[in-house]
């Protein structure tokens, strides 16, 4: 993470608004959230279904539909360019081609009546004007690097004729096509079984290192993170909550929340113990709590949680945890 | 894998073609013990036994005098040869001279009903869709739901008493003499497009209606699909992602309705024909009826029901080639 700091800075988000207007009242899906991604860093975007982690992902590439989307930014700079200034037509070239993204279930993601080949040509004919011959040659050699058997013949197959892991190595090989500067990947191994899980996360974190690309990995599965991402920002119902390398993430989690989440995930070590969970739900987005949004869910919440919501403070190098009662190590019970 | 679903879809088509056959003849048996009985009375001051000559020499001319069985295997040897039978009309004429007589007219009026239907739908479904909740959108909603209480053979007499009676645009009565004066010529043609204007019309209100909403339907469901999303996320262009991505998904809802609409292409407008008096396949089907010339009858259903077999079939075909999912015992 240290090595990090001096490389430029890929990503820059500053204070992203979200809310989606409904019958019902505003759902305020994010709120005011700070994203720094730096070349070739790994980025865990952490937080429970409904914390408003896809919305950030999908503004930074700003595929938010407007309306019935309402977003407000101060700055969304992308390698060095503001792209809020962008029309449309300007963010379709950088789509794709500076940045991509992963999304979760590859059975839905892919066009079901176009073979898989085809559609990674439409990256490479989109963005280098390949002919179709050119296209697929690049395609064929794509699937190969990506760990796809018999390439040749894959390009034609149809996504249902795949297996899940290759289905996802396919939108893993789109991604990659143009060797873009960002890589956002939503859940990108959710939808798999946890073996291959591990295996499509070891193509993602190896084709990442080796094209020198950054990569947001928006997840809500703490174990993925632990293996893959180098810092980490948890998100809770659309505020980040802590933002920390991972490595401290994991032996000092400073936020109520995190730890929580921590203590949620199965060990087989702790196989006597009962399996632990956060109590009370995510607060809806359209009815959020007082002052911290944690606090109805919070063990240690007093008076002043009721009422005030926290800042985001700096807690030593390159964290900052947003609570009022920040734990420190040997009080969280976990270390 | 391909090839044996085209095949096992054929066998299964004839099948049900063989079953419809056979219920095409037993049925209207059930109800009439002898048709030469029903159909020639006794006229005048006839003896009981020219009578009995009479009525024999009806059987013999129309093939009653074996047995049932006899007449089923008949039958079926009379439509190997492409014979669909002898019609009780005077001079006899043969089932399928009357009916193929008919056809073209029908299908003039069917199909261009479902092409501007087709078009002018799909067009405007996916400018609805486009659109949506705009003010294009919203026309088309509330125009499909007047459309549902608004039957055809209403839209039919407003159009022919504004049109016809009134301002006297296009005629409101099919001229008798258009079928017997026809002639392939750009006087001909366009009296028959005169003569279609009101029939046609008053069927592709609707028509064009069920179509885009429909595709309208179709098309905003696709749209919000999440390979859509990716298509974006991969920089595609707006057009491209329409066209290609989004378009030829939303194809497969509107090829199934194009599929039962063509069944309808042949029967489906004997109350608009009746309206217009078109010389149809609806008129000739009523004709029928009301005369119990049966074997006419018979005919009119084996080619309807033959028709809906082959729609059906080809609708299936069809899905195949769009849809490379569907194929024989595959689930998702």
């Amino acid at each position: 993470m240290g090595e990090g700091r001096v490389m430029e800075q890929v990503l820059k988000l500053r204070n992203l608004k979200v809310v989606f207007p409904t019958d019902y009242g505003l759902i305020r899906a994010v709120e005011g959230v700070d994203l720094d991604i730096y070349h070739r860093e790994c980025v865990a975007l952490v937080g429970e279904s409904g914390s408003g982690k896809s919305v950030t992902s999908q503004a930074v590439m700003r595929l938010l539909d407007s309306p019935p989307a309402l977003i407000r930014v101060d700055t969304l700079e992308f390698a060095g360019q503001d792209l809020t200034q962008l029309t449309e037509q300007q963010m379709q070239e950088i789509r794709g081609k500076e940045m991509a993204m992963i999304f979760q279930d590859a059975m839905t993601s892919l066009n079901p009546v176009m073979t898989v080949g085809k559609q990674i040509d439409e990256v490479y004919r989109r963005h280098y004007g390949d002919s179709k011959q050119a296209a697929r040659e690049k395609t064929v050699k794509n699937l190969e690097l990506i760990g796809i058997p018999e390439p040749k013949e894959r390009a034609n197959a149809f996504p249902h004729q795949l297996s899940g892991g290759m289905r996802q190595r396919v939108l893993l090989a789109m991604a990659f096509a143009c060797m873009p500067k960002l890589i956002i990947a939503d859940e990108p191994t959710t939808a798999l079984d946890v073996t291959i899980q591990a295996q499509v996360l070891k193509t993602l974190r190896g084709m990442q290192r080796g094209c020198g690309t950054s990569l947001l990995l928006v997840t809500h599965d703490l174990s993925v993170v632990a293996s893959t991402a180098d810092r980490v920002y948890v998100m809770y119902a659309g505020k980040i909550v802590e933002k920390a390398p991972v490595k401290d993430l994991f032996t000092a989690p400073h936020h109520p929340y995190t730890v929580g989440l921590m203590a949620a995930v199965p060990r087989l070590s702790d196989e006597k113990k009962k399996f632990t969970q956060i109590p009370g739900t995510v607060p809806s987005p359209i009815d959020k709590p007082s002052g911290c949004y944690f606090h109805p869910r919070c063990t240690y919440a007093t008076e002043r949680c009721r009422r005030e919501m926290p800042r985001l403070t700096p807690m030593g190098p390159d964290r900052e945890v947003r609570c009022f009662h920040p734990l420190s190590v040997g009080r969280n019970g976990h270390d | 894998m391909k090839l044996s679903y085209v095949i096992k879809r054929v066998l299964y088509s004839l099948f049900v073609f063989a079953v419809v056959i056979t219920l095409n003849f037993f049925i209207p048996r059930i109800g009439v013990a002898d048709p030469a009985e029903r159909y020639y009375p006794p006229q005048g001051n006839m003896s009981d036994i020219e009578y009995e000559i009479v009525k024999q020499l009806t059987r013999e001319q129309y093939g009653f005098h074996v047995s049932t069985w006899q007449q089923y295997l008949n039958y079926l040897k009379g439509l190997a040869r492409g014979d669909l039978g002898t019609s009780f009309r005077p001079g006899s004429p043969k089932v399928m001279d009357l009916i193929t007589e008919r056809l073209p007219w029908t299908l003039v009026l069917s199909v261009s009903t479902m092409l501007i239907g087709l078009i002018v739908g799909v067009l405007f479904g996916v400018v609805a869709a486009v659109k949506r909740g705009r003010w294009q959108d919203t026309l088309l909603l509330n125009a499909s739901t007047v459309m549902v209480a608004l039957p055809s053979f209403f839209i039919a007499l407003i159009l022919s008493f504004y049109l016809g009676f009134e301002w006297e645009i296009f005629p409101a009565y099919t001229d008798s003499t258009m079928v017997s004066e026809f002639a392939w010529t750009w006087e001909g043609i366009s009296r028959v497009a005169r003569n279609a204007a009101l029939p046609v019309m008053s069927m592709m209100v609707g028509s064009i209606i069920s179509y885009a909403q429909g595709t309208r339907n179709a098309v905003i469901a696709v749209t919000n699909e999440d390979f859509v999303l990716t298509a974006r996320a991969k920089g595609l262009k707006t057009s491209t992602i329409r066209y290609k991505h989004i378009l030829r998904n939303s194809l497969l809802p509107i090829v199934t309705s194009l599929g039962m609409s063509i069944s309808g292409l042949i029967g489906g407008q004997v109350v608009i024909e009746q309206v217009f008096n078109w010389q149809g396949m609806g008129t000739l089907f009523l004709e029928a009826n009301q005369t119990n010339d049966y074997p006419l009858m018979m005919g009119i259903m084996l080619l309807l029901s033959g028709f809906t077999i082959f729609a059906i079939l080809v609708t299936d075909l069809i899905y195949v080639l769009l849809d490379p999912r569907v194929t024989v015992g595959d689930k998702r």
